[in-house]
């Protein structure tokens, strides 16, 4: 059955080449400007520019896509203004998804914030609300992500690390302390499907315990199979299929009881930072979001239910133009999928609304200070294309988590984007360039084909579970290394303008001790004051409704309420969905 | 090929990043060396692999914080199992200068940053390898 359903490729180019085009350029003035553009060419042009007139920027996490040395209207000769851009806010949305753009909304200024245990972390958010952050936006330790108790003994000498330590509501309510819930909007970087059916709960659990309706409740979750499957190293991992099926019951039960929560952030961002290019960056996000939406769909709900909360997350890396297009173009690829393939009629459900944050992989560790010159420029260029949200890397993140100065100036460079620069007052500032329009046209063909690799294979989830995309991205990390070596790709500072001498060092973020000792008691006092029974029963529950095919995310939340850890929820995971072993990418 | 150099590699612990350490694999693997990954896992898991397989030099990769507290756990153990003598122990990931000094101190024989280079890794390993086993490359 599936071999004969259209592919999204096929469905897009048929309809798209029934529309009536209506260029912009004249053909007579055009053929005109043809000939005027041979002759310059000829005359003017160097022979040896004249020779290498497309040439391939290597960047960081580039696409490779080569350029011209000049672009003219012949660059784009069919350009419909109408079909292919609109005005902001108008179908295809590529100028924009709101009319006025930020001059409506700023974007927010959502910072990552998470290390040491739950006080730490919320005297840090408190820091960056202070400082005029208008998000929060909440990272995880590594036990946590992994869904470990932080007395586990695998989670020894990690706690609190790379993130906050969370094992129970108990956390999530002091990481949460004095913060209203229902005024601010909160992004919690559940980065896999399972533990979003695990620390979501526990944030509802917490809300209910405070007394707010789940319906004030305004932010994210990550939730996205690509994450649990594909990015991460860790020692256990559940199979795909399982997987998929609590992304989707998140969706559903999310949709369902906090409807202004963003159930999954369909996250491009670590799978290009852990190696791949920006094209597949957004192939992979789209190819997941089509197979969630087909499903949604199987389980009977209506599309337009479903999309109008879905959030992406990208990651813009060091090719300025590249990263204008690209979130420019695959603004119009989700809306023409949303249109033609899903048939979707509420114009919220086209809208592409993205996060954006900084390359990590980007920054370097020799004269770290530069870093803030290369974030800031990532950072303009998404604001350029038009993004919703905001997080700008530090530039001691080649060292360790960030300091409270260094997140300070990562805020500040949004600031200073935001109401210095004068870049927010005109929308798609670079709307109608002729070298932005054909990029942008060259990206969206390519993600297009790379969705069209993806479905061709079986779809997103045969895709992961075949390996298909772990063995992309090992190659794509392996042959950029062997680039940046070569020095194909420049770097400042590390293989082209190195210093001559030794640069003093900067200040770099110590972890607070003591952490783990105060999850471990926080623990234990848990596990002693809590009624088991209930525990016990709240488990089973949670077993069986996973065994049954049943929604998982009543049972997680009933586990939450009666004070069951993150390590004995994702227990059950892997006792009833058994234990999946990933490809070796080597 | 007994003067192929056997190197066991692993991620210390629940760091998620693995994209330096599987680049470092296939480039030790490339540069003649045997390559065991481990993936995932604890100092003494990858101290008993060691043992077990015998081999000349232990690499570890922690980029999520742990490089002190669980890298210092991996010396600690070796040095009970006084496999120091004969065997050859590297961290790379992302730690600060001054930690990578200490890694050095309480035992490793290298310690990588962000920026190491394939001829440093690799030639840093074969000199690690001819000092403690005696043998050249």
């Amino acid at each position: 059955m599936n071999e004969k359903k259209p592919k999204t490729k096929e469905i897009l180019q048929a309809v798209l080449e029934d529309r009536k085009r209506t260029p912009l350029y004249n053909r007579e003035i055009l053929e005109k400007l043809r000939q005027e553009f041979e002759r310059w060419r000829n005359t003017t042009v160097r022979e040896e520019d004249r020779e290498n007139w497309h040439v391939t920027p290597h960047t960081i996490l580039g696409s490779e896509i080569p350029r011209e040395m000049l672009y003219t209207p012949l660059s784009n000769p069919d350009f419909d203004y109408i079909e292919d851009l609109g005005h902001s806010g108008q179908e295809p949305f590529t100028r924009g998804i709101h009319a006025n753009m930020y001059r409506g909304k700023e974007f927010t200024m959502r910072q990552l914030t998470g290390f040491g245990g739950p006080e730490e972390t919320n005297q840090r958010v408190k820091f960056m609300l202070a400082h005029g952050a208008t998000g929060i936006n909440v990272l995880f330790d590594l036990p946590t992500i992994q869904m470990y108790d932080s007395d586990d003994p695998i989670s020894r000498g990690q706690v609190g690390m790379s993130g906050v330590a969370i094992d129970s509501v108990e956390d999530m309510d002091l990481v949460f302390r004095d913060i209203p819930l229902d005024k601010v909007t909160v992004s919690l970087v559940t980065h896999y499907p399972s533990n979003t059916a695990i620390l979501f709960p526990m944030y509802l659990a917490m809300a209910e315990q405070r007394g707010i309706p789940w319906e004030k409740l305004r932010g994210s979750v990550q939730n996205d199979i690509t994450l649990e499957e594909v990015v991460r190293s860790g020692p256990e991992y559940i199979p795909p299929k399982d997987c998929f099926r609590i992304q989707c019951d998140n969706i559903e039960f999310i949709r369902q009881n906090v409807p202004l929560w963003n159930f999954v952030t369909y996250n491009g961002y670590n799978l290009r930072e852990f190696g791949t290019s920006g094209v597949t960056e957004m192939a992979v996000a789209l190819a997941n979001a089509i197979a969630t939406l087909e499903e949604m769909l199987r389980r009977g709900h209506e599309v337009d239910w479903v999309a109008e909360r879905i959030a992406f997350f990208w990651s813009p890396a060091s090719d300025f133009f590249e990263e204008i297009a690209r979130v420019r173009a695959v603004r119009r690829l989700w809306y023409r999928i949303m249109k033609y393939q899903f048939d979707a009629k509420s114009p919220r459900s086209m809208w592409m609304r993205c996060h954006v944050q900084t390359s990590g992989v980007s920054l370097r560790r020799e004269e770290p200070l530069n870093n803030i010159i290369r974030a800031a420029y990532q950072a303009l260029a998404t604001v350029l294309g038009g993004v919703q949200s905001l997080h700008v890397d530090s530039y001691d993140e080649a060292y360790s988590v960030p300091t409270e100065e260094a997140a300070l100036v990562s805020l500040r460079t949004q600031q200073i984007i935001q109401t210095e620069t004068g870049v927010t007052e005109v929308v798609d500032p670079l709307g109608g360039s002729f070298y932005v329009e054909a990029l942008t046209n060259e990206i969206e063909k390519r993600i297009l084909d790379e969705v069209d690799e993806i479905e061709r294979i079986g779809g997103y989830v045969t895709a992961v579970n075949e390996g298909w995309l772990h063995k992309k991205v090992a190659e794509y990390f392996y042959n950029e290394r062997n680039m940046i070596e070569k020095g194909l790709i420049k770097l400042v500072g590390y293989n082209t303008y190195q210093s001559p001498v030794e640069l003093p060092p900067i200040n770099v973020f110590r972890y607070p001790g003591g952490v783990e000792g105060k999850q471990k008691a926080r623990l234990a006092r848990l596990r002693e004051r809590r009624d088991n029974e209930k525990v016990n029963s709240a488990l089973t529950g949670l077993e069986d409704a996973c065994r049954r095919g049943k929604n998982v995310v009543p049972y997680t939340l009933q586990c939450a309420r009666v004070g069951c850890s993150e390590g004995e929820i994702f227990k059950v995971f892997k006792k009833a969905f058994g234990l999946w072993k990933p490809p070796v990418l080597w | 090929m007994a003067n192929r150099i056997k190197v066991l590699l692993s991620k210390l612990g629940l760091d998620v990043h693995s994209r330096g350490l599987i680049t470092i694999a296939k480039e030790l693997r490339d540069a003649g060396m045997e390559v065991i990954y481990i993936g995932n896992s604890l100092p003494k898991e990858i101290i008993n692999t060691a043992i077990q397989e015998d081999v000349d030099v232990v690499g570890v990769s922690s980029l999520g914080g742990a490089h002190l507290t669980l890298g210092g756990e991996l010396v600690e153990e070796a040095k009970q199992e006084k496999l120091t003598e004969r065997m050859g122990f590297v961290i790379g990931g992302v730690f600060p200068p001054v930690d990578a000094a200490k890694l050095q101190e309480i035992g490793y024989d290298a310690a990588f940053m962000p920026g190491a280079t394939r001829e440093e890794i690799v030639s840093s390993i074969r000199k690690i390898v001819s000092t403690k086993a005696n043998r050249s490359f």
